[in-house]
């Protein structure tokens, strides 16, 4: 009997223009996201290695390692096109110093703040709006538009179980719209490949994943829109109750989750972070000058003469201990500063998920993020990444100069206009001594970790809405 | 020699949980071969009776059997007894007319027709051919009606329950549905049909119940109505003029 009862439904919904329309709309969309993704993920490529080359050439253009200046680039990743999350938020670009606070600059929607406004078209929007707007329309007549055209009566009018119509009517669904929505999602994967898209074993898991959690997004949409057709008798109800669900789960939940988690749990803002640090850094220049003054006037009132090799020495040693101990008073004030306010920050986006996850669409996104590495702590994991580099840095500047290069430093240099120092002052630097940014990816622990709580939610509430749909249904009134 | 009762009401009682009585101990019998109407007006109770024989309520009390099968303690065993037609016949409008046939055919056991077997069964109530294989979308009630009693064909059930079956439907397609139910008359089947068109219930029934406020408050064979007036004594009835 359900083999019979789940063909119908197959049939039944592969049959219809609707089908035809959506299925259509949806499969076009998914492609244009792949296909805006690979072009966008080609053309930031390019911007990268464009902007590597051009660094190389600036720091290839420099004589001096004490002032050398070097820049990082983020390299896009694959799969950020696909679940762009904060991505064209965060900077692309650091200006590498050997001490000191990075700063991300540059990032895309600074850049384009076009797209800031209409944000792109990825995989992330598809399934959310897309998706979970499809699965309504499919959904929120299943039980009832049948009691409407006569036939649902027409069915129990022979042997049929309840239990076994419903299951039809859940499996038939998510089978009928489900599979067919793979296509263009598989056809999407192998336009990467032709594209020629650098995707890692790793890469394609997660991938794979954001798919399995966009369908199960999509799964949950279609078994609550059916849960919903089984509970009131008339599809124009149900059609608006699972409107409300949609508007509050995509656009009003995630929005006021924010807006709530800000009101329980407060964050100073980021301008108010800076201004301590820009007047710690004040206080700190200016107990520097005090301290270059006094040293220079203990110094020059001995009988040590600025010509002397000893003062020089003396004066670079003063010079780098005083700086020593200025970063370190820096680092860690700043480190005291910004750990404070991740930790504010980190309570309020615990709230501020915590309640997003009552919409399952927000589930989702939080789901696909983690997996494509587009959360919110993207860019701290970014910066963490640029503070070893910057340790590794530091370490070479050091090496090449003997001290921290990037401070302001008195450098007293004798010229007598011989060939060794005309030579030395106008050599090069090698960019390939510096050494290389390599972004390290996150573990599969890691990143599975991190979602698995989320895509374990869109199971629990599939399963919820199939037993709901299940309760209702072998309560609803079939006359 | 007699023949058995198919469809049987035995003191069928509906009490809703507001407290209408909807049906109140009525009793009836349908035999092979026989059409009985229930006539009665909106809120009748024709409806509810019809529901019960099919499972959708239960009886607050009595008894609904289909083949001498109790409804109510095995309703999907009864089912496999009976074919139903409603008033609002709309079928899945995305399958062919001989597709929904295959579907319904399926849905009631019968697993190994064929196409020429659902041609003939829309053949047999009238159908164009040219319709057989087209999409339900385009057709008319009288079409879809067409369809519908096809499907109760097919099953062969030993009953048939027509709900309201000639509502919205022209003189002509409606004389045509009446002649198919004769058809499966002879062919044995027990038919029940709620109407409250008088001259049709009349005109085609062996046996008429008339039914007003969830009672049945006549029940007339044919002979005994062939010299009355059944408006008349409908009306003398629901008004009280007669004793039920």
């Amino acid at each position: 009997m359900l083999k019979i009862l789940l063909e119908k439904e197959l049939r039944d919904i592969i049959y219809s223009t609707k089908f035809a329309i959506t299925f259509a709309a949806a499969a076009v969309l998914v492609l244009l996201s792949f296909y805006v993704g690979i072009r966008n993920y080609q053309e930031s490529i390019h911007e990268y290695e464009s902007a590597k080359t051009t660094n190389a050439a600036n720091i290839a253009a420099q004589t001096d390692w004490h002032q050398i200046q070097d820049r990082v680039f983020r390299k896009p990743q694959p799969l950020e096109i696909l679940v762009n999350g904060v991505t064209n938020d965060v900077g692309r670009t650091t200006d590498m110093r050997s001490s000191g606070e990075l700063n991300l600059i540059n990032s895309r929607f600074s850049v384009d703040p076009l797209f800031a406004v209409f944000r792109f078209l990825d995989l992330n929007f598809v399934f959310v709006i897309v998706f979970s707007l499809f699965a309504i329309l499919f959904g929120y007549d299943a039980i009832n538009g049948e009691k409407e055209a006569g036939t649902l009566k027409l069915v129990f009018s022979n042997g049929v179980a309840r239990a076994s119509f419903i299951l039809s009517k859940l499996l038939g669904s998510v089978l009928a719209l489900g599979v067919p929505l793979l296509v263009p999602l598989l056809i999407g994967c192998l336009m990467l490949l032709g594209f020629g898209i650098p995707m890692s074993g790793f890469e394609w898991v997660r991938l794979g994943l954001v798919i399995v959690a966009g369908l199960l997004c999509f799964g949950v949409f279609l078994t609550l829109s059916i849960m919903v057709s089984a509970m009131v008798s008339r599809s124009s109800v149900s059609f608006l109750l699972a409107l409300v669900v949609w508007i509050f789960s995509v656009l009003i939940i995630p929005k006021g989750s924010v807006l709530l988690a800000s009101q329980i749990a407060s964050v100073p803002s980021i301008d108010a972070v800076e201004i301590q640090k820009r007047k710690f850094t004040a206080d700190q220049g200016q107990k520097w000058l005090q301290a270059s003054q006094q040293w220079f006037s203990s110094r020059m009132s001995s009988s040590a003469s600025v010509n002397d090799s000893g003062f020089v020495n003396a004066m670079a040693a003063f010079q780098d201990s005083l700086q020593k101990a200025r970063e370190d008073a820096r680092a860690e004030f700043y480190s005291r500063l910004d750990e404070d306010w991740r930790n504010k920050k980190d309570w309020q986006e615990r709230w501020a998920f915590g309640i997003s996850r009552v919409s399952p669409t927000a589930v989702f996104q939080i789901a696909a993020m983690n997996l494509a590495g587009t959360d919110v702590g993207m860019k701290f994991r970014y910066m963490q990444q640029l503070s070893r580099y910057r340790d590794a840095f530091a370490e070479t500047i050091r090496k090449k100069t003997g001290s921290s290069a990037d401070y302001f430093r008195i450098v007293i240099k004798r010229f007598s206009g011989g060939q060794n120092d005309q030579e030395e002052k106008q050599k090069s630097l090698n960019p390939s001594e510096l050494p290389e940014y390599v972004e390290q990816p996150r573990s599969l622990g890691d990143v599975m970790t991190a979602s698995m709580f989320d895509m374990g939610l869109l199971v629990v509430l599939n399963a919820l809405f199939i037993g709901g749909a299940f309760y209702a249904f072998l309560r609803f009134d079939l006359r | 020699m007699d023949q058995p009762n198919i469809l049987e009401a035995q003191k069928l009682t509906k009490v809703y949980e507001d407290g209408l009585c909807a049906l109140d101990h009525v009793s009836f019998s349908v035999k092979a071969g026989e059409i009985f109407c229930l006539l009665g007006d909106n809120g009748a109770g024709k409806t509810t009776a019809i529901n019960l024989f099919l499972g959708f309520l239960n009886p607050t009390e009595g008894t609904p059997f289909i083949n001498g099968i109790d409804v109510t303690k095995d309703p999907l065993a009864a089912k496999q007894h009976v074919a139903y037609l409603s008033d609002v016949v709309m079928l899945y409008p995305n399958f062919t007319a001989r597709q929904n046939l295959d579907f319904f055919a399926r849905l009631g056991g019968r697993h190994n027709l064929k196409r020429d077997d659902y041609y003939n069964a829309l053949r047999q109530v009238g159908l164009q051919e040219k319709a057989f294989e087209q999409r339900l979308k385009g057709f008319s009630k009288g079409m879809r009606q067409k369809v519908g009693l096809a499907i109760a064909i097919v099953k062969e059930a030993p009953a048939i329950i027509l709900d309201e079956p000639t509502s919205g439907l022209d003189p002509k397609a409606a004389n045509e549905f009446l002649a198919i139910l004769h058809q499966l008359r002879a062919q044995g089947r027990a038919i029940l049909i709620s109407t409250h068109d008088i001259f049709r219930a009349k005109e085609i029934s062996d046996t008429v119940g008339i039914m007003s406020e969830g009672k049945l408050l006549a029940v007339k064979t044919k002979a005994e109505l062939e010299h009355e007036n059944l408006e008349k004594l409908y009306l003398d009835y629901i008004q009280g003029k007669v004793a039920a």
